[in-house]
């Protein structure tokens, strides 16, 4: 059965809005103390503006854990969801192939490159985003400019330039790894798995504008995405500026994933199997799928996040694998024989 | 009106290898152009620099009377709409969605498609019998229904110029007259203008009002199609005899090959080949490598065709370094040039030294009654530098004798062999 939703996209999106919503609360009761949904509404409603007033101020313990400890954890894993998944859905359609993903210029290597060269040479806790984000842009860029082709971004060049810096920075990861001692080691290879943990609200409030800005710019040129999937001369003749769609696309997605990563360390697969499970619910149109995934990748997130929690901080990124390559794998059985995700 | 105007237009992928050259063409509203030439002559490039996926180097290209380079994609989106030869997309969209698409052009980035827009498009899939699959994955459409579909969405652009590039070859015969016959009728009913690219002559013949012939990036004939698909201009440009003859039905053209030869006896003849000047580089090997017997003259020792020559183990009549054509070298090549089953003359430049070898060519032609393959004759001026021209003179008289064939370059000399008759006296 292909595209169940495709007719009832209103609909799905409303649901699927709710459903994210849900899960939310869900995970915010979730964890070692034990606190009533009421409360936790309480909490939450008491901090809204206007509304709050109606509420009396939660100074307890639970407070503290709900504000502090609990909520930005959940949405820096709703935030990174979301990015990665619409960066995903991004890639997918630039590259017209399902086994693109947001990290496919090389953004994840980078990044982890960054974060092993920060642990190796002991800087302070709070730069390792920084320097991770550095590493991340610098590879992608220079992804980027081995992709141009005498002024035109060319899709398998850039595949290729991709593959090769991500095989470098991966060997240079683990030349770091090779002379590190176990402690950073450690500490390493926990980056390039990911975690959610000990997240502050300063992370949201760089990860949120870059999400909904990002969003906004893939989701504006999500049409012209669409049309360069009949071909890159056929879509110049139907009026789309296919070079400009395409560098719009891949900078901001790259840009999408490479901040989230900045501050949880590389979690995978969201980006890829999110888009294709969103494509066979809703079809291919880009100004479905961003959407959709965006609202399932941040609800598949916080779910592998919870999971984590409940597991003893396994990291998130072994659990996104865990429940992902399965789901991936019956979807694949399913759809055998059927032409085309 | 003028639908599409190129002035002098020089284009190409490559730097130094243009793909059209100095190109002129007018192309009148409401017209039926066919545009026909042998691989690599350029027309889908045309269709290229028409729509501004590729700009000229030289000249310009106007379309509705608006020059192209100052127009926007969508502007030129909205005037003229392509049919490519095929097209491949990896996600299942559904095949309304992609003729949908067709309604890019008139539609801002935040802009939805409204009732008129599915209006036109279901118009366009009504059209071409697209309509009662129009919730199909368009992956799982065969090549004709997907083909149908692509000239939906192109009708969909509601074009003033419709290009179709090569746009029925991968189709069966029923398929292709089905579109070709819509889009005719649409082009006397509704005064669309259409530039189709052909590799069919006969398809090319059969539907267009006038036809430009390219060969090499270069116009060779343009006008009526009883003008320019005739015996003369198929051999130029194809290498191919040809009969053309009239349907007896419709009294439209219709173009058959005709076979003179088996090519494997073919291979088997003598060719002599008049060189010089470095002119012969490359087709001494692929002669010989093809199969040919073949023989040389006259060439200076250290003439780098002569050296070539005697790498090979060419036969060849020799004269010494930087020395004119004496009597008896004369007589030797005329000797081979009788043996020989086929002359064939390369474009080498003519100075005063060589020019008896001109004279070997005439007597070829005139006495010994040799099938003739000259290289490149409507350049011999700008090759001639002998004192009296005799070169230009002799080519202007030979030209049009029986048994005198020309090719435009070195590249078309093997097509043309495989059409020569018998060799020898006819």
């Amino acid at each position: 059965m292909a595209h169940p939703l495709k007719g009832h996209f209103r609909k799905s999106l409303l649901a699927f809005a709710g459903l994210t919503l849900v899960t939310a609360v869900i995970s915010l009761s979730l964890g070692s103390v034990s606190i009533p949904y009421k409360d936790i509404v309480k909490i939450l409603l008491s901090r809204i503006p206007l509304i709050g007033e109606f509420f009396p101020e939660h100074t307890g313990p639970e407070s503290i854990i709900i504000l502090k400890i609990r909520l930005p954890r959940i949405l820096l894993g709703l935030i990174a969801g979301i990015s990665l998944s619409v960066s995903g859905s991004s890639m997918q359609g630039v590259f017209k192939n399902p086994m693109a993903s947001p990290f496919i210029l090389g953004v994840s290597a980078g990044g982890a490159f960054g974060a092993a060269v920060g642990i190796f040479f002991d800087l302070p806790w709070y730069l390792l985003p920084l320097i991770a984000f550095i590493f991340a842009m610098v590879t992608m860029l220079t992804v980027f400019f081995l992709g141009r082709v005498r002024g035109r971004t060319d899709i398998s060049t850039l595949l290729l330039a991709g593959l090769a810096m991500n095989f470098l920075m991966t060997a240079l990861t683990s030349l770091i790894l090779f002379y590190s001692d176990p402690a950073e080691r450690m500490s390493i290879v926990a980056w390039t798995w990911g975690s959610l943990s000990g997240t502050v609200w300063n992370e949201i409030w760089i990860s949120l504008p870059v999400m909904v800005l990002g969003s906004g710019a893939v989701y504006a040129y999500s049409r012209d995405l669409n049309v360069i999937q009949t071909g890159e001369t056929s879509a110049k003749q139907l009026g789309i500026e296919v070079e400009k769609t395409k560098i719009i696309q891949l900078i901001t997605s790259s840009l999408l994933a490479a901040v989230v990563i900045s501050f949880t360390g590389v979690i995978g697969f969201v980006g890829l199997i999110i888009p294709h499970a969103s494509r066979l619910l809703v079809g291919p149109d880009h100004r479905k799928l961003i959407p959709i995934s965006a609202l399932l990748g941040g609800t598949f997130l916080m779910v592998c996040d919870a999971a984590s929690r409940m597991s003893g901080e396994i990291w998130v990124g072994v659990i996104t694998g865990l429940f992902g390559a399965p789901f991936f794998i019956y979807l694949l059985i399913r759809n055998r024989g059927e032409t085309g995700w | 009106m003028v639908m599409i105007r190129l002035d002098e237009v020089t284009t190409g992928y490559k730097e130094k290898k243009p793909v059209l050259k100095e190109l002129n063409l007018a192309m009148e509203e409401d017209q039926f152009i066919g545009v026909v030439g042998p691989n690599g002559s350029g027309k889908s490039t045309l269709v290229k620099c028409i729509t501004r996926v590729l700009d000229p180097w030289e000249g310009t290209v106007k379309l509705d009377g608006e020059d192209i380079s100052g127009l926007s994609r969508k502007q030129i989106a909205k005037t003229a709409a392509v049919v490519p030869q095929d097209t491949f997309i990896s996600f299942p969209y559904s095949a309304k969605e992609v003729v949908l698409m067709g309604r890019s052009p008139y539609l801002g980035r935040f802009e939805n498609y409204d009732e008129k827009d599915q209006k036109i498009a279901e118009r366009a899939m009504k059209n071409t019998q697209t309509y009662r699959f129009r919730e199909r994955k368009i992956n799982e459409l065969s090549g004709g229904e997907m083909q149908r579909v692509i000239v939906a969405r192109a009708l969909t652009q509601e074009p003033d110029l419709l290009l179709l590039d090569e746009a029925t070859s991968h189709l069966d015969i029923g398929h292709k007259k089905e579109i070709m016959d819509t889009i005719k009728e649409k082009n006397e009913k509704e005064d669309l203008s259409v530039l189709s690219v052909h590799h069919n002559l006969n398809l090319a013949a059969r539907y267009c009002d006038k036809i430009l012939l390219l060969d090499e990036g270069e116009k060779h004939a343009f006008g009526r199609p009883e003008k320019v698909l005739t015996n003369s201009h198929l051999r130029a440009v194809y290498g191919i005899e040809a009969e053309v003859h009239e349907h007896p039905k419709d009294g439209s053209l219709y173009v058959s090959p005709v076979d003179k030869h088996v090519s494997s006896e073919s291979k088997e003849k003598t060719v002599h080949v008049i060189c010089g000047g470095g002119s012969a580089n490359t087709l001494l090997k692929d002669l010989v490598e093809e199969g040919y017997e073949i023989t040389a003259g006259v060439l200076n020792v250290m003439d780098s065709d002569f050296e070539k020559a005697d790498f090979l183990d060419i036969e060849t009549v020799t004269e010494a370094p930087f020395s004119s054509i004496t009597e008896r070298s004369h007589e030797k090549n005329l000797q081979m040039i009788k043996d020989a089953d086929i002359l064939l003359v390369t474009d080498f430049p003519v100075g005063d030294g060589n020019r008896k070898n001109i004279e070997a060519v005439e007597e070829g032609v005139r006495k010994f009654d040799k099938e003739v393959l000259l290289i490149d004759p409507e350049n011999i001026s700008d090759r001639d530098y002998t004192s009296d021209e005799t070169a230009s003179r002799t080519y202007d008289e030979i030209i049009d004798e029986e048994g005198v064939y020309a090719v435009k370059s070195t590249k078309k000399v093997f097509r043309a062999l495989l059409n020569f008759s018998t060799g020898g006296k006819r």
